[in-house]
């Protein structure tokens, strides 16, 4: 079974400023999971370390009240502001899949999901997820329709979605 | 059905990749609130985003934190007020509809003010006395101007006297 991770308030934070415990609360459930993406899409310790700090830094009061809103997920919309803050960058970082052709290594090691996908739905998937490329690039990059490519981000998802209910079904 | 058509359609995991356009988004959004099909489907491909997450997550170093904690300043939540309160026919009364949900209601007064309040009356009386403080003060200078000429006088026919004695 998943569970949504909501902040949670520990006995440090409540001497805090309530921005600084939602914040602290917030970090606490997120950070690692943010920086987990972080670090697979820059491929850069620091780098990662340092957006990370930014992220949060940059997040203001009114922010912090639209992603904890009931019925958003909280880390889907942090990972969206992280995915907005890197888009300039991710262009310039290599992609994930392995190129067909040469026997030059996946540059994203270590990803059990990625392992489990074809050449062509890692590139699709960390196209858009860890690249920020969009489905129309994507469409341009592979000279396949945008139906395509979203058939495939599909498949992706489904593999994910088996290996999750894989995992629960295991842990149940 | 057309909800399982647009499930299928992978515009939702689009979505969640941060890859939809404008427009996909705003169709999902209506989408969403009018289908509770479409609804569950994007909440489980959120489940999914996380569970990867969770997955491929690393703790930060607990300096991380630290140069966040440094970057906050103190923000305060202002209370959400009832909009009817602020209907015409609840002015007169508005301090009693003045009011959050929940909790006992008080009106703040300030204990330690540097300002008071007089009676409007006091307006004319300030007026009056700013318009005789200008007489008085153009009384003072005339008086002044015209005590000299004379002293300036006295001086002189002293003067005339002191020749006419020599």
């Amino acid at each position: 079974m998943t569970t949504i991770l909501k902040p949670t308030l520990t006995g440090t934070e409540a001497s805090m400023p309530l921005s600084a415990q939602t914040k602290h609360g917030l970090y606490n459930s997120y950070s690692s999971m943010l920086l987990g993406y972080l670090l697979e899409a820059l491929k850069d310790k620091q780098a990662a370390e340092q957006y990370l700090v930014e992220i949060f830094s940059q997040l203001e009061f009114t922010d912090i009240q639209a992603i904890t809103k009931p019925g958003v997920n909280t880390y889907c919309q942090l990972q969206m502001i992280a995915r907005k803050k890197l888009s300039a960058f991710l262009a310039t970082v290599d992609d994930c899949a392995e190129p067909a052709k040469t026997s030059q290594p996946r540059v994203i090691s270590g990803n059990k999901f990625i392992d489990m996908m074809s050449h062509e739905q890692q590139t699709v998937f960390c196209g858009v997820h860890y690249h920020g490329k969009s489905i129309n690039a994507l469409s341009a990059e592979l000279e396949k329709p945008e139906a395509e490519i979203k058939r495939i981000l599909k498949e992706s998802f489904t593999i994910i979605r088996n290996q999750r209910n894989d995992t629960a079904t295991v842990h149940r | 059905m057309i909800q399982q058509q647009y499930i299928d359609s992978g515009i939702l995991e689009a979505y969640v990749t941060g890859s939809a356009t404008e427009a996909e988004v705003e169709e999902l959004m209506y989408m969403k609130a009018k289908y509770p099909e479409v609804n569950f489907a994007l909440q489980q491909l959120e489940l999914d985003m996380e569970h990867i997450a969770q997955t491929m997550a690393v703790t930060p170093p607990a300096k991380s934190w630290d140069k966040i904690s440094e970057t906050i300043d103190e923000l305060i939540l202002r209370p959400e007020y009832d909009p009817k309160q602020f209907e015409p026919g609840a002015e007169k009364t508005n301090y009693q509809n003045f009011r959050t949900e929940g909790g006992p209601q008080f009106i703040e007064v300030e204990s330690e003010s540097s300002h008071m309040r007089i009676h409007k009356t006091w307006k004319w009386v300030f007026a009056a006395v700013f318009v005789l403080g200008k007489i008085f003060l153009g009384c003072a200078i005339y008086f002044y101007l015209a005590n000299r000429q004379a002293q300036q006088q006295v001086e002189e026919l002293k003067t005339e006297l002191r020749q006419l004695k020599k």
